[in-house]
């Protein structure tokens, strides 16, 4: 069913889950009941709006002026079918994560900074303006600090602080970054950036500036050096909440970043930058989920080297670096957040979930499902998207690219070992409670019952797998629609001719 | 092109930055570490001035002065205003989870609160401790736990530790 929206109607999505999120508590004084189904009615809202502007104007690239402002001096949400993609993400995920079944105090109040970070993702992928990026990726944040204390417990409040200081210093970091850019080029507005980038950027003072904001949005994005906070919250989190974390807010950090490297750092010192962290970050991240020995703390440092090699990928110069980026960025989307969806009742050991197999069999299965994706096994979703990235990367031949490649194959071994290391525990029989007691040390472990996943848990991760067979089965047309994604996005002249008519037309 | 002044000024802004980021590496108390980010944000948002700073020049104000008078960039003074607001909020969220873990865990002190929030998580995802300290040797039982030092709901105020 098309409506026919005019094209302003794409700030709904951002509107709509914003303004719930305010009326929801004044609401759920005068009724809860109201109150409880305002934000998911605004996310199915968003979500519609989203997918008919797809089915609408999907084709072609169009922008919007806030208020009637045009741009350079007013702020315009760019719209072309990368934002949207991940645009609709946010809300369908916010909604399939949306906390629900857990006891808290006051759940209007969780609800309405659920609704919150809905809003700010949605306008970070979205906006085509620096600092607007800027406002939107902080909103995020904050509505962030908001979820990881949902529990309220203290360990809870300590990994949200450490995560806030580390949060805010990368904000301060980009915020100076932004001040250079400006300082160099004299706009925010990411289509003017992308024009005037050859002369005034791509030196020593722009480079600093590319590094300064790789840093700072890089924390979300959960990059080498300001990625401590990302075991510490997702083991003391709620599950859904870092599922949403890992599987979506990290993958907005990164889009914004590819959007600058793609517009204004095309082929300079900077994609060599991000090639590095990213290397880094894979080793580092595979070696300590190695070493794990709790599941929300593996699947946490898997998350950290899937997304290294997110960046990698996305280091590589042009359309091929966006399309291999893009495929491991939405495989690691669909993949991690039904994880972690696991991880709501699988919280505890990894001894624990020895012969989970048994009175959990699908959740198992799946488990397998997503693992094997993850390694790479050849027919999954996952096989390509990596094949995508090494092929890249053998395609570049230069000595870092090169190690970036070895990385990422000495990565899927490691992860191949811990990852079939628990599909076999799973699968291995108990003999019941008595082995439980058996475990060293004679502390207390009553692991007298595997524990089993919540249905609506096992309901997500299915629909996830269900999605990850469906596109191995049709990897052809899924690869065409991203490869048509990847070259409008790795389009600058496109970019700046759909901001600036006209300018593009007198210059040429 | 560049007065001293500027440069003056310049330098006092990247210093700021520095001096909190430092803060927030050598800190070892919680509210410290507010403090030093607090000043890392002035920082950046005097930068941002800075950006749009001209020396002998007005307020952008339309109409006031005579045309053609030279005036101040005011985008950046815009930017800074949105900055100092989300600035603001940030560090009341900040304060407001330091008093939490005080009333948690009676401290801010950052080494034994890594101490304890690493015995929290382990002991939450069911791990035996890791260390001697906290695993008794031969398998011997392990003394009963602290009060309070579970999940510190209500541990308000023990004193520094």
């Amino acid at each position: 069913m098309i409506w026919n929206l005019p094209t302003s109607a794409i700030v709904l999505p951002v509107v709509l889950p914003l303004l719930a999120a305010f009326l929801m508590q004044p609401l759920g004084r005068v009724s809860g009941a109201v109150a409880r189904v305002l934000g998911p009615l605004s996310l199915l809202a968003s979500a519609w709006v989203l997918i008919d502007c797809w089915l609408t104007y999907g084709d072609a690239p169009f922008t919007v002026a806030i208020g009637g402002y045009a741009p350079p001096l007013g702020i315009v949400f760019y719209v072309d079918r990368l934002a949207l993609l991940f645009a609709t993400a946010v809300p369908l995920l916010t909604l399939l994560f949306w906390t629900r079944g857990e006891d808290h105090p006051d759940p209007d109040r969780r609800d309405a900074v659920m609704s919150l970070m809905a809003a700010a993702a949605t306008g970070l992928a979205l906006s085509g303006d620096l600092f607007n990026v800027y406002v939107f990726y902080e909103l995020t944040a904050v509505a962030s600090f908001g979820l990881v204390t949902l529990n309220g417990t203290g360990r809870a409040y300590i990994a949200t602080v450490r995560y806030l200081l580390l949060s805010a210093m990368g904000s301060v970091l980009a915020l100076v970054g932004i001040a250079i850019v400006y300082h160099q080029t004299g706009t925010l507005n990411l289509a003017q950036i992308a024009q005037l980038a050859p002369e005034t950027l791509q030196g020593p003072t722009g480079l600093a500036a590319f590094a300064l904001l790789l840093i700072g949005f890089g924390v979300k994005g959960e990059l080498f050096p300001v990625n401590s906070w990302v075991p510490e919250v997702y083991s003391t989190a709620p599950a859904r909440v870092s599922a949403l974390l890992a599987g979506l807010i990290s993958k907005l950090a990164v889009l914004v970043l590819v959007r600058l490297l793609v517009l204004a750092y095309q082929g300079t010192a900077a994609a060599d930058l991000m090639l590095l962290l990213g290397l880094i970050s894979v080793i580092t991240a595979e070696l300590a989920a190695w070493r794990a020995r709790d599941f929300p703390r593996m699947l946490a440092y898997s998350s950290i080297g899937q997304l290294g090699m997110v960046f990698i990928a996305f280091s590589l110069p042009g359309e091929a670096g966006v399309l291999a980026g893009l495929a491991l960025a939405l495989h690691h989307l669909v993949v991690k957040s039904a994880l972690f969806g696991l991880a709501t009742r699988w919280n505890g050991t990894l001894e624990a979930l020895t012969g989970v197999a048994r009175s959990a069999p699908i959740a198992a299965g799946l488990f397998v499902l997503f693992a094997l994706s993850l390694i790479g096994v050849p027919p999954l979703p996952g096989f390509w998207a990596k094949l995508l990235v090494v092929i890249g990367l053998a395609d570049g031949g230069s000595a870092l690219q090169m190690t970036a490649l070895a990385a990422i194959l000495i990565g899927a071994a490691v992860e191949a070992s811990y990852l079939f290391r628990l599909a076999v525990q799973m699968y291995q029989e108990t003999g019941g409670a008595a082995t439980g007691q058996e475990t060293t040390g004679g502390a207390t472990q009553p692991t007298a019952q595997p524990p089993k996943p919540m249905r609506i848990d096992v309901g997500i991760a299915a629909l996830a797998g269900a999605l990850l067979l469906a596109i191995t089965v049709a990897i052809d047309p899924a690869a065409g629609a991203l490869r048509d994604i990847a070259r409008q996005a790795a389009d600058v002249a496109g970019y700046i001719e759909t901001v600036f008519p006209e300018t593009v037309a007198r210059s040429d | 092109m560049q007065s001293t002044f500027d440069i003056i000024l310049a330098i006092g802004a990247f210093g700021l930055v520095a001096i909190g980021l430092l803060g927030l590496v050598i800190s070892s108390n919680l509210f410290r570490m507010v403090l030093a980010l607090v000043m890392a944000e002035a920082g950046a948002n005097l930068l941002l001035v800075l950006v749009g700073y001209r020396t002998d020049a007005v307020a952008p104000i339309l109409g006031v002065q005579a045309a053609g008078t030279p005036m101040v960039d005011p985008i950046p003074q815009v930017l800074v205003l949105t900055a100092i607001v989300i600035g603001v909020g940030v560090q009341a969220l900040a304060v407001a989870a330091v008093v939490r873990i005080y009333q948690a865990y009676g401290t801010l002190d950052v080494r034994v609160l890594r101490e304890r929030f690493g015995l929290d998580v382990t002991r939450a995802a069911g791990l035996p401790p890791t260390r001697s300290l906290e695993a008794p040797v031969g398998g011997r039982p392990l003394p009963p736990p602290i009060p309070g030092l579970e999940d510190g709901a209500d541990m308000a105020g023990q004193g520094r530790g």
